[in-house]
C-alpha cells in the first residue's frame, strides 16, 4: 500500500517534472475543425543601405531569418540567390532594386568582407 | 519500368576502408551539433531551435537524440512555400486520387480509417539535414543534425488506395501535392513525385497518426505521405492530390530541386557542378554520438558510456564500431532494441578512459548490405545525404 502511494507520487513528480521540461502549446481543438496559430517571430537583420528593400521586397514571400541563417556566401552567389528568387519564384522585384538588395546582401552577410 | 531515379552508391560497401581513417586530416566537423541557436515555441511542439519562422524550419535540440522514438512535439518542422495550412476541416477535408486512373476517388478521413491500417517506426531525415557542417559551406537551411527524428507511423497502404483507382498499364510516375500553396502565384507549388513501381511498394503509406496520435499541424495534419527509407522531401504533409502519371512530373521541387549528382557517390569535387543529376532518394548510412559531447571532461579512470544512434535508408543497421583514438583501434558498441529496418537503433559503449589527454571519439555504423559511412566529407552543391563518420573530441582528467 504504502509503495504504491510511493510509487503514485514518483509518477506524479515525474509527470510534473516532464510537464515543467516538455511544455507545448496546445492546439485550439473544435471538433472535426483543427486549427492552430502561428506565432509572429521578428528577425533582426544589420543595419545598412538597403535593408529597408529586403525588410518590405523579400519579407513578401518568406521571413528575412533565411539571409542571417547563411553562411558568409560570396557576392556572386548572393546576387544568384536574389535572382532565383525573382526568376524561379517571381519575385516582383525591378533590376534596380535587385542591386541594391544583392549589395546589402554582400556588404552585411558576404564571404568577401569581414 | 524505365525509371529516372537510381540508388546512391554501393560505394563504401566493405568495411576494409576503416584502416584509412588514420590517414584523415581535417574537413570532418568535430562536434555535429555545435550551433544551437535561438529556442521558439510554435503550436503542438515544445522548444525548437529557429532557423526560419515563415514558412517554419525548426530543428529538434539534440537531448531528444538520446530517445528510441522522439516525442511528436519534439519532431523537427520543415514547410518549403509561406502559406502552410493552420486549419483543416475534417468534414471538407479530402484526398483526391486521379489522373491515369480507371476512376477518381475522393477519400475523407473516415474512409482512411476504414481500410486495413499499417504501423511502423521509421526514421524521417530531412535530405539537407546536416547541411551546416558541410565544407566548403554550401546555400540553404542550415540545419545542425536536429532536421531528423524516429516516428511510428499508423495509416493506410498507398497501394490498395491505387488499387482501388486502378492504375492504367502506361503509368510511369505517381504525384503528391500538399495544402500548401506560395504566397505568390508565380512561386512553383510543392508537387513531388515518385516512379510508379516505387509508388506501389508494400511499406508507403499515407500516415494519419504519428507515435499513435494525430499528426501535429506542422507535420502534416491530417495526412501525409510516409516513403520509409527515402529523404523526407518524398513525404508529402497535408496530403491533398495523388495523381497517378502517364509522363514524368514536370515540377521545379523534382528539377532543378532535390537533385543529386548521378554517380555512384552522389558527389563531386568541392566547388564544382554535376554534369548529370538524379532525384534524391534513399537515404544514406549513418551514426551521430549523442553522448558525451564535444569538449565535454570526464574523469580519469571512471567508466564513462560512449552512446548515440544509427539508421540507415531501409536496410536496418548490422554493426557500430566506435574508436576513442581517433580511429586507429574500433570496437563494437552494443545495439539497443531493434524496431525494425526502418527505425533508428540506440548503440552504447562503455569506455574507462585510464589517462590524462584528449581522445578523437568516432563511430561509424553498417547497414544489412554493407553500406557504410565515408571518412571524409562527399560534397555536393545543394548539401545533401551528409554521413561522414562523426569525430568528438574530449578531456580526459
Amino acid at each position: 500500500m504504502k509503495k504504491n502511494i510511493v510509487f503514485a507520487m514518483l509518477v506524479s513528480a515525474g509527470v510534473l517534472l516532464l510537464q515543467y521540461q516538455v511544455p507545448i502549446v496546445q492546439a485550439e481543438e473544435t471538433g472535426p475543425v483543427h486549427s492552430i496559430t502561428l506565432p509572429t517571430i521578428p528577425a533582426e537583420l544589420k543595419e545598412g543601405p538597403g535593408k529597408d528593400k529586403v525588410m518590405t521586397l523579400c519579407a513578401i514571400c518568406h521571413s528575412p531569418d533565411y539571409i542571417p541563417m547563411q553562411p558568409p556566401l560570396p557576392a556572386k552567389t548572393w546576387d544568384h540567390e536574389v535572382h532565383k528568387m525573382i526568376k524561379t519564384f517571381g519575385a516582383p522585384i525591378s533590376d534596380e532594386d535587385a542591386k541594391i538588395i544583392s549589395s546589402y546582401l554582400a556588404a552585411q552577410y558576404g564571404a568577401d568582407k569581414k | 519500368m524505365k525509371s529516372r531515379f537510381f540508388s546512391r552508391r554501393d560505394f563504401l560497401k566493405t568495411a576494409s576502408s576503416i584502416s584509412m581513417v588514420t590517414a584523415l586530416g581535417g574537413g570532418i566537423p568535430s562536434d555535429l551539433f555545435a550551433s544551437e541557436g535561438k529556442l521558439v515555441r510554435f503550436p503542438e511542439k515544445t522548444d525548437l531551435i529557429l532557423l526560419t519562422s515563415r514558412p517554419p524550419q525548426l530543428e529538434t535540440p539534440k537531448h531528444f537524440f538520446k530517445e528510441l522514438i522522439t516525442p511528436n512535439e519534439a519532431l523537427f518542422v520543415r514547410w518549403h512555400i509561406a502559406n502552410i495550412p493552420t486549419s483543416v476541416d475534417l468534414r471538407t477535408w479530402r484526398i483526391k486520387v486521379g489522373g491515369n486512373t480507371e476512376r477518381p476517388l475522393e477519400l475523407s478521413m473516415d474512409d482512411l480509417k476504414g481500410l486495413p491500417k499499417v504501423t511502423y517506426t521509421a526514421v524521417i531525415q530531412c535530405a539537407g539535414n546536416g547541411r551546416s557542417f558541410f565544407n566548403p559551406r554550401v546555400p540553404g537551411g542550415q540545419w545542425g543534425n536536429g532536421a531528423m527524428g524516429n516516428i511510428t507511423w499508423g495509416g493506410v497502404r498507398l497501394k490498395d488506395i491505387l488499387a482501388k483507382a486502378g492504375v492504367k498499364g502506361d503509368s510511369v510516375e505517381v504525384a503528391f501535392n500538399g495544402l500548401d500553396s506560395g504566397p505568390l502565384p508565380t512561386i512553383p507549388d510543392l508537387v513531388k513525385s515518385l516512379p510508379v513501381d516505387k509508388a506501389l511498394e508494400e511499406d508507403i503509406i499515407i500516415a494519419y497518426e504519428m507515435n499513435g496520435k494525430p499528426l501535429t499541424m506542422l507535420n502534416g495534419f491530417p495526412a501525409r505521405l510516409v516513403v520509409p527509407g527515402w529523404y523526407a522531401s518524398y513525404w508529402m504533409k497535408a496530403l491533398s492530390d495523388v495523381t497517378v502519371l502517364s509522363k514524368p512530373l514536370a515540377s521545379f521541387w523534382m528539377d532543378p530541386a532535390y537533385r543529386i549528382p548521378a554517380n555512384p557517390c552522389a558527389c563531386v569535387p568541392p566547388g564544382t557542378k554535376p554534369d548529370k543529376t538524379v532525384p534524391i532518394n534513399r537515404m544514406d548510412t549513418r551514426s551521430l554520438i549523442i553522448e558525451p559531447s564535444q569538449g565535454n571532461r570526464l574523469p580519469v579512470g571512471k567508466e564513462a558510456t560512449i552512446s548515440g544512434l544509427a539508421f540507415s535508408g531501409g536496410y536496418g543497421i548490422k554493426d557500430v564500431v566506435v574508436s576513442v583514438d581517433g580511429g586507429k583501434t574500433w570496437r563494437e558498441a552494443k545495439l539497443g532494441k531493434d524496431l525494425g529496418k526502418y527505425s533508428w537503433i540506440l548503440w552504447s559503449l562503455p569506455w574507462k578512459p585510464e589517462q590524462k589527454g584528449k581522445y578523437t571519439l568516432m563511430a561509424r555504423a553498417t547497414n544489412s548490405i554493407g553500406e557504410s559511412q565515408p571518412l571524409d566529407s562527399l560534397w555536393n552543391p545543394s548539401g545533401y545525404m551528409l554521413n561522414t563518420i562523426e569525430k568528438v573530441d574530449v578531456i580526459v582528467g
